[in-house]
């Protein structure tokens, strides 16, 4: 080789050459964890459209009915059956582009109504559910102990209930056309999964690597609590609340259809359903726009489900 | 049992092999251009770090790459014939019975559903014809052979009902239960206990002395591979970059990487503050340098390095793929040479008939 | 297995008996009494003290609770469970009367379920990204998605106004008057729609599990170490992945056993067919309150049998599994 010194010099040149190489590579952008999550969720087209969809059913739910005012629920009996137009006779808008259903009422009208009162009764119970399941999961999962084994043997009995039909003895026995008998009754049948998945994000947070790490740190239980626990436990949580959103607007819809729910008068998306299946020959496409409405609402927030639980923790995904 | 004459020449001859794997991020070259041979009764070791392609390789061999991955180019020739022309029912036939094969996960290598002497038998029922009664007994056999305790009870047995040791014992049984002639151990011990890998080396070699077997020792551990290998080749990024028999390449490795690979060893006889690494890591197989694949971690690096490198014959039977010369040295074309001058020179040291 | 067995069904009575003490607590709970309905003008008020003393109303309420379940574990006499406050017949006759025709409507289809959708699912599964598997795994997840009451709507719908009476619309059998009324022809024509509709919403369940099981089997070791011995495809997959992928398929079956007794409340009711679930929501209504609890307990029942049923199956079929 060359004389000693040189060899030490083009030695170091040469690892400074190697050394910058992998410096450029090294130099990928950090995200964060919002970021990653909000990146990942982008990827799925479906979920995507499922927002997109849901919020134009929202504003649908929003705008119709404060436009249209009493609208669906007037009655005009000359006007049953009629076809659908914009505006009437005296030249008013009536934007009843659906026709009008065998009362007189403007079906357009109608739906956003029924929209509206069936997505809010849905969130509402969602939210009810959300926070029972989330109070007894964490209890069970952060106090162990006996207190989580009776509080899980109560999750097995309301399991083990027959859960529409306890709703229906719910709403039928306290107060039948009571929206906010519907919204408790599915809010405390509903919320066994999210305290089951809260209670075991809870149970293995406890004992993950992280959390004992940040404990030999010194960090605090606020800090561990709200930036280890909070962001993994939140994420299923999310997730079944999506999901829940579509089943309990398919519940009530359900109780609706069956003449238990919010009574024949209200508008929901179950009603219509009822009243459409009265008058299957004569007015067929009034089953249509009902239940089309509320397939997308039940595939939208499946999706985003989907997209959202893939987003916040890809490591859960089974099947590419 | 198999029939093979024994061929003139090697068992297996790899030529320019490539397995890519055409994902949605792009091409993955997983094996790039590999050659290699193994003769009857040689073991061969495999050796690299994760994701250098001598599991592809070995799965290649097999044919058992699935979608993504695809074999777009190369021979795979067993005893003369080439397993990559062959029809997909001749394939099989030679899987399990002239190859057989066996993986690094004993837990869950075997299938929970059935007893061990029953995927045994399995393996010998479906390359030869005999009873199920014949099978059984030569699972029993075979299990007593790879020294499995209470072979006729074990038999009876499934897998969750044994230890680590004792399934990567079964998992041999099975493989070795078609007198196969060669057989591919991919990272047979590395999830096991260091003891309980010694148990299993010693049953592997016992077998291939008395078997007259070929053995393709994948795996990263050089230790394993001082004490089982007669023959080793060292992989990086999808390519070959040294072959030379055990002696030579633990005693005067040639290529960066491996000399890389054995300083890192630590020793129990010297006294050191720090141990030896090699700088920065395993490239992205979407993002390889051009030229030679070891160059941004190689502290012998030089502009004639941004090409490809030749794949010399640096001692008799000794080939790196290195540009340095035989003795270490800048070489011939002169340590700055680029372009069509570097190429040309590549050209002219590789060696052919690798 | 028989102590496991024992031991299962030891845990189940507290749960059954929670399941006892809710529904007991909402009729309790429930505004009115099971007198209202005899309150008329012309009734007497002494008669109806001697109603609130017969039905043991004016007792508190743990000891009405103590006196209702211990009769009703009973299960063999005739007024375990009490009689309807419509029709004053014994509870436990009505429901046993009904049964079978919501077992029938559930059974059916549940073998429906089980010849298609395991097919299904090991078609999509071995096929994975063909077009094959993207129409089964779209037809499955909109299957799943639409609310049972919706499909069954819709299907009512093809049945009786697209085609116009090709089918019954309700019912289990014809009208009195009708030739062949009764006959089991008559039964099966008027079985096609509700269990279509029940059946679809199943494949569509059934056929999603089945393939993601799969494809989690197909991903596994053992499943290459059958390829790497020469195995041909077909015993690759049907004996050594489907043997695993169908152990939780058949704890699937155990559970969905139970529903087949609740039955199915919101098909039954579309179709009108006589059924438990059509009982159920019947008494509802009409506040016959001992037939609805009679419902719960028999639907909570059910669910306990189903799980204990799962859970001995996966013992049977898993040799991993210990008792």
């Amino acid at each position: 080789m060359v004389s000693d010194a040189n060899a030490a010099e083009i030695e170091r040149r040469r690892l400074e050459e190697a050394a910058a190489d992998s410096a450029e590579i090294d130099r990928t952008p950090v995200r964060t964890y919002w970021q990653l999550v909000r990146q990942r969720f982008l990827k799925h087209r479906l979920a995507v459209i499922a927002v997109i969809v849901l919020i134009v059913l929202a504003t649908y739910a929003i705008v119709v009915p404060t436009v249209t005012g009493d609208a669906w629920r007037e009655t005009q009996l000359f006007r049953d059956d009629a076809p659908p137009e914009l505006f009437n006779e005296d030249g008013d808008l009536t934007f009843a582009v659906l026709g009008y259903n065998e009362q007189g009422q403007n079906l357009f009208a109608r739906l956003g109504k029924a929209t509206q009162t069936s997505l809010t009764i849905g969130l509402a119970a969602v939210v009810l559910i959300v926070m029972i399941g989330v109070f007894i999961g964490s209890i069970a999962g952060y106090v162990g102990g006996w207190i989580d084994n009776l509080l899980m043997r109560f999750v097995d009995v309301m399991l083990s209930l027959p859960g529409l039909f306890i709703i229906l003895m719910i709403t039928a026995f306290f107060g039948q056309g009571n929206v906010w008998v519907v919204i408790i009754a599915i809010g405390l049948t509903g919320w066994t999964t999210a305290a089951r998945l809260v209670r075991a994000e809870f149970l293995s947070l406890r004992e993950v690597d992280y959390v004992q790490a940040a404990r030999a740190l010194g960090a605090s239980p606020q800090r561990i609590i709200l930036r280890h626990m909070l962001p993994p436990a939140l994420a299923p949580i999310v997730v079944a609340a999506t999901l829940g959103i579509a089943d309990s607007v398919v519940v009530e819809s359900a109780l609706s259809f069956l003449g238990f729910g919010i009574g024949r008068d209200g508008a929901s998306l179950g009603t219509m359903l009822q009243n459409a299946r009265e008058y299957f020959f004569s007015g067929p496409l009034k089953v249509l726009y009902p239940g089309v409405v509320l397939i997308l609402i039940v595939l939208s927030a499946s999706f985003l489900g989907d997209g959202l639980r893939d987003a916040l923790d890809p490591r859960q995904r089974v099947e590419k | 049992m198999t029939v093979t004459e024994r061929h003139v020449g090697p068992l297996l001859e790899i030529k320019g092999l490539k397995t890519h794997f055409f994902t949605q991020d792009g091409v993955v070259k997983a094996v790039d251009d590999v050659t290699f041979q193994i003769s009857h009764g040689q073991t061969l070791g495999v050796v690299g770090e994760s994701g250098c392609g001598k599991s592809v390789t070995s799965l290649s061999v097999m044919r058992l790459i699935d979608r993504p991955g695809r074999i777009v180019a190369g021979e795979v020739l067993l005893n003369g014939e080439d397993l990559l022309a062959k029809r997909d029912a001749d394939m099989r036939d030679v899987r399990g019975d002239q190859v057989s094969m066996i993986f690094q996960e004993p837990m869950t290598s075997l299938n929970p559903v059935f007893t061990c002497g029953d995927q045994i038998a399995e393996a010998v029922q479906q390359h030869t014809a005999v009873s199920r009664r014949e099978a059984w007994d030569r699972a029993i056999e075979m299990m007593r052979v790879v020294g499995i305790a209470d072979a006729k009870r074990r038999a009876g047995e499934h897998p969750h009902q044994l230890s680590g040791g004792m399934r990567q014992r079964v998992m041999i049984a099975m493989a070795l239960s078609t007198d196969p002639d060669l057989l591919i151990a991919d990272e047979p011990t590395t999830a096991l206990d260091v003891t309980i890998q010694a148990q299993i080396l010693e049953v592997m070699r016992d077998l291939r002395t008395k078997n007259r077997m070929a053995i393709m020792l994948i795996t990263h551990d050089l230790g394993v591979v001082a004490e089982m290998a007669d023959e080793v080749v060292v992989m990086y990024a999808g390519k070959v970059v040294e072959r030379a028999d055990v002696r030579t390449v633990f005693g005067t490795p040639h290529h960066p990487y491996t000399k890389g690979l054995l300083l890192s060893i630590p020793r129990l006889d010297e006294r050191v503050e720090r141990l030896e690494v090699i700088k920065g890591t395993v490239p992205s197989p979407l993002n390889l340098p051009t030229g030679c694949l070891f160059k941004r971690r190689c502290p012998y690096r030089m502009r004639v390095c941004d090409t490809a490198p030749p794949y010399q014959e640096v001692g008799p039977g000794h080939f790196s793929r290195c540009w340095l010369t035989p003795a270490g040295e800048e070489p011939a074309v002169g340590a700055d040479a680029t372009g069509d001058e570097a190429e040309a020179a590549a050209e002219q040291l590789t060696v052919e008939t690798r | 297995m028989a102590s496991y067995i024992l031991r299962r069904t030891l845990q189940a009575i507290p749960i059954l008996f929670g399941v006892a003490i809710i529904s007991f607590a909402i009729v309790q709970l429930a505004p009115g009494s099971p007198i209202d309905r005899f309150r008329s003008p012309n009734v007497r008020p002494e008669t109806l003290e001697n109603l609130i003393r017969l039905y043991g109303l004016d007792r508190p309420v743990y000891e009405q609770f103590v006196n209702w379940f211990s009769t009703f574990v009973q299960f063999w006499r005739t007024d375990a469970w009490g009689y309807s406050l419509v029709d004053g017949r014994s509870v436990r006759d009505t429901v046993v009367d009904r049964m079978p025709a919501t077992l029938l409507l559930g059974g059916t289809a549940l073998i429906i379920t089980i010849i298609l959708a395991v097919p299904i699912g090991i078609l999509a599964a071995v096929r994975q990204y063909s077009w094959a598997d993207k129409a089964i795994t779209t037809f499955a997840t909109i299957g799943y998605a639409i609310p049972s009451f919706l499909l069954g709507l819709y299907i009512a719908y093809i049945g009786t106004v697209v085609f116009r009476g090709a089918f019954p619309g309700f019912g289990m059998v014809s009208l009195p008057g009708v030739e062949g009324r009764g006959t089991p022809l008559d039964v099966a024509w008027h079985m096609v729609l509700p269990v279509t509709s029940l059946a679809i919403q199943q494949i569509a369940g059934w056929s999603r599990y089945v393939r993601a099981k799969m494809l989690e089997v197909l991903n596994q070791d053992y499943v290459r170490t059958a390829k790497a011995k020469g195995l041909s495809a077909a015993k690759v997959t049907y004996k050594h992945a489907l043997r695993n992928a169908l152990i939780p398929v058949i704890t699937l079956f155990g559970l969905t056993l139970p529903g087949l007794l609740a039955g199915a409340v919101i098909t039954e009711s579309i179709f009108s067919w006589p059924g438990l679930g059509f009982l159920g929501l019947q008494a509802v209504t009409q506040r016959d309150y001992p037939l609805v609890l009679a419902f719960v307990m028999v639907g909570g029942f059910g669910v306990v049998l189903g799980n204990l049923l799962a859970d001995v199956l996966y013992g049977v079929a898993d040799p991993r599994i210990k008792y």
